[in-house]
């Protein structure tokens, strides 16, 4: 029986505490230890389907649970069934047998919608393969991560939704098997999932990405690029605010080595400090990619310079005193963030996967962001640190770039994008000044979209202007997927039914 | 003598405070590569200065079976006062922890 109740109602908080569940029943999906990677998706689907029927019968809500670590409050419904997920976690090889003929399966992996992504990662390093991004952290389910459009800052790369070639998602009329028109795995393989085979490009393009709205995620197939080896470079730079033009150009390179190595960088990121961000140092973050070589040094990830998401160490300092906000920042910054290693330091090398690690959140977190057409960030880049600390923002706030990301709802939309984050303690203060930079950025005309996992205050009007078009596919998706109301409903909760993906 | 009083007063009011501010620190054990699941909590009191220590719950972790991830033990603020008022007889902690949620070999599909 791969899915079990566990303990009797009561209370669930996420992982960064923005959000309860009160009264919520908790149901828990197990791996078990078939031979097979499909005969374990086939009995979990089915368990999957009846839980729903069951849910449906009792007139509860369900929600699916990864890892908890959305901090915008999607997956918070009191009331609800929650499925953990987290234990749901084996990942599997494909082989060609499996496959569509014409298909390459040797990029290939089925992975449990369970899996973290440094589990996705780990087990793609044990076969010589690499997830080409992710983000920062690496604690996050990756069906969970890809349901909210997570990214990093590979420049030349999408979200990690990107990754994603097939997906299996139970609704309470089926166990769908989704994936592109093209097709990818052969019939026998699908229906020995328990499931019906869905071959249509934006069926898939929704599921990609779903935003928790479109059923159970059960598993997925994802692709892999040969393992490959990162430099990083970390260090504290006062930077030239003409910079903003190279990157809002996208010469990444003149950045590079006017601040670190004159290579082209594969990751470049920029955490400043509001206050004054071109008078005071800036964290910046450098990754170049090497081919893979087996007798590297090996360096531990604070070696590699990971942990660099968030400021989870400010505490409520910031808040209780405000005149001392921007010394307090960036005393916070070097503290933080000076570890890693720098141009003259002797060089460290790891996977993609050793240069991630999952932060433990120690301060309550407000973390949101906006992604900009990159061409408008020399434009409206200090005006958004003016606006942001005038109003009592107090976070750092990081630039991040990577290219247009797959799927209907992805918020990375622009062809290059340029991400900005305000990650730092929680306080209403913070929310309001983030509040008033998206004010400022409709007075300027600058096209904008937010985050799905974060704490950017989202609309359905908003929303249906941001994705236009894409929306209304996305929409047409989920009626096909889901055509009776009350299964859309099923899925529901307060924030998604207010963005309008659940009615 | 008078000050010599205020002075012992102050150095055990001194001595009371400081143990009320470490008493809130944390302290956490975990795995090098933790795969967690939820954190879990449960409140131990410690009775009559350890006299009588054993709780009177029984310590099961649950969904357990793959060990567990990381362990904190800390004190609240509310605790440490019940503590302070109570002059060490009860002594409540709070002890919270995530269990793992397993290793599992690379499968063919």
């Amino acid at each position: 029986m791969p899915l079990v109740r566990l303990g009797e109602p009561g209370p669930w908080t996420n992982y960064h505490g923005t959000g309860v569940c009160e009264d919520a029943t908790r149901h828990a999906l197990r791996s078990g230890y078939a031979t097979r990677g499909r005969d374990e998706l086939a009995a979990a689907a089915s368990d999957v389907r009846q839980w729903l029927a069951a849910a449906q019968a009792a007139g509860k809500r369900v929600r699916p649970l990864g890892a908890g670590w959305s901090p915008s409050n999607v997956n918070i419904c009191s009331g609800a069934w929650l499925l953990h997920t987290r234990r749901f976690n084996r990942c599997f090889r494909i082989a060609d047998s499996d496959v569509r003929p014409g298909v390459d399966s040797a990029g290939l992996l089925l992975i449990e919608a369970g899996a973290l992504v440094d589990e996705v990662s780990d087990k793609l390093e044990e076969q010589g393969r690499s997830l080409w991004t992710s983000g920062a952290g690496n604690g996050q389910t990756f069906a969970g991560a890809a349901a909210t459009g997570t990214h990093g800052s590979m420049v030349a790369r999408g979200g990690i939704q990107d990754h994603i070639r097939a997906v299996q998602i139970v609704t309470p009329s089926g166990i769908h098997w989704i994936e592109p028109a093209a097709g990818l795995m052969n019939d026998a393989f699908v229906a020995a999932t328990g499931s019906i085979a869905l071959r249509d490009d934006d069926l898939f393009a929704a599921v990609q990405l779903p935003v928790g709205a479109l059923g159970i995620v059960t598993a997925l197939v994802i692709d892999s690029v040969p393992k490959f080896l990162v430099r990083p470079i970390q260090n504290l730079r006062k930077v030239d605010c003409a910079t903003l033009d190279w990157l809002s150009a996208g010469n990444f390179r003149r950045f590079s080595a006017a601040y670190a190595l004159d290579r082209e960088p594969d990751f470049v990121q920029m955490i400043v400090n509001p206050f004054k961000p071109f008078k005071r140092p800036a964290m910046l973050r450098f990754l170049y990619r090497e081919e893979w070589r087996p007798d590297y040094p090996r360096a531990t990830p604070g070696q590699m310079g990971a942990g660099y998401d968030a400021l989870s160490l400010l505490g409520k300092l910031l808040d209780d005193y405000p005149w001392a906000r921007g010394a307090l920042l960036q005393f916070a910054m070097k503290q933080g963030y000076a570890a890693g290693p720098d141009v003259d330091d002797p060089p460290v090398y790891g996977t993609w996967g050793e240069g991630l690690d999952t932060h433990r959140p120690l301060a309550d977190l407000f973390n949101a962001s906006v992604t900009i057409d990159r061409g408008e960030l020399a434009r409206v880049f200090e005006l958004i640190c003016a606006v942001y600390t005038r109003h009592g923002g107090s976070t750092a706030v990081t630039i991040r770039f990577m290219e247009r990301a797959e799927g209907l709802l992805a918020p990375a939309r622009f062809e290059h994008n340029a991400v900005i984050d305000f990650d730092g303690p929680r306080s209403q203060r913070t929310a309001d000044a983030y509040a008033r930079v998206v004010e400022l950025l409709d007075r300027e005309g600058v096209a904008f979209t937010r985050h799905w996992a974060k704490s950017c205050s989202l609309d359905a009007a908003r929303i249906a202007g941001d994705y236009g078009d894409d929306l209304t596919r996305w929409r047409a998706a989920r009626d096909r997927l889901l055509p009776d109301p009350a299964h859309r409903a099923l899925f529901g909760s307060p924030v998604l039914d207010g963005l309008g993906l659940t009615v | 003598m008078d000050w010599v009083g205020w002075g012992l007063a102050a150095l055990g009011f001194a001595l009371l405070f400081g143990q009320y501010l470490a008493a809130q620190a944390d302290t956490f054990v975990s795995i090098a590569n933790p795969r967690p699941l939820d954190e879990e909590s449960m409140t131990v009191t410690m009775r009559w200065w350890g006299l009588a220590a054993e709780s009177h719950q029984p310590f099961v972790t649950p969904e357990s079976d793959h060990g567990l991830c990381d362990v904190r033990v800390y004190i609240t603020r509310k605790q440490v006062l019940t503590a302070i008022a109570t002059f060490g007889a009860v002594r409540p902690v709070t002890v919270a922890w995530r269990a793992h949620a397993g290793i599992l070999p690379l499968g063919d599909a």
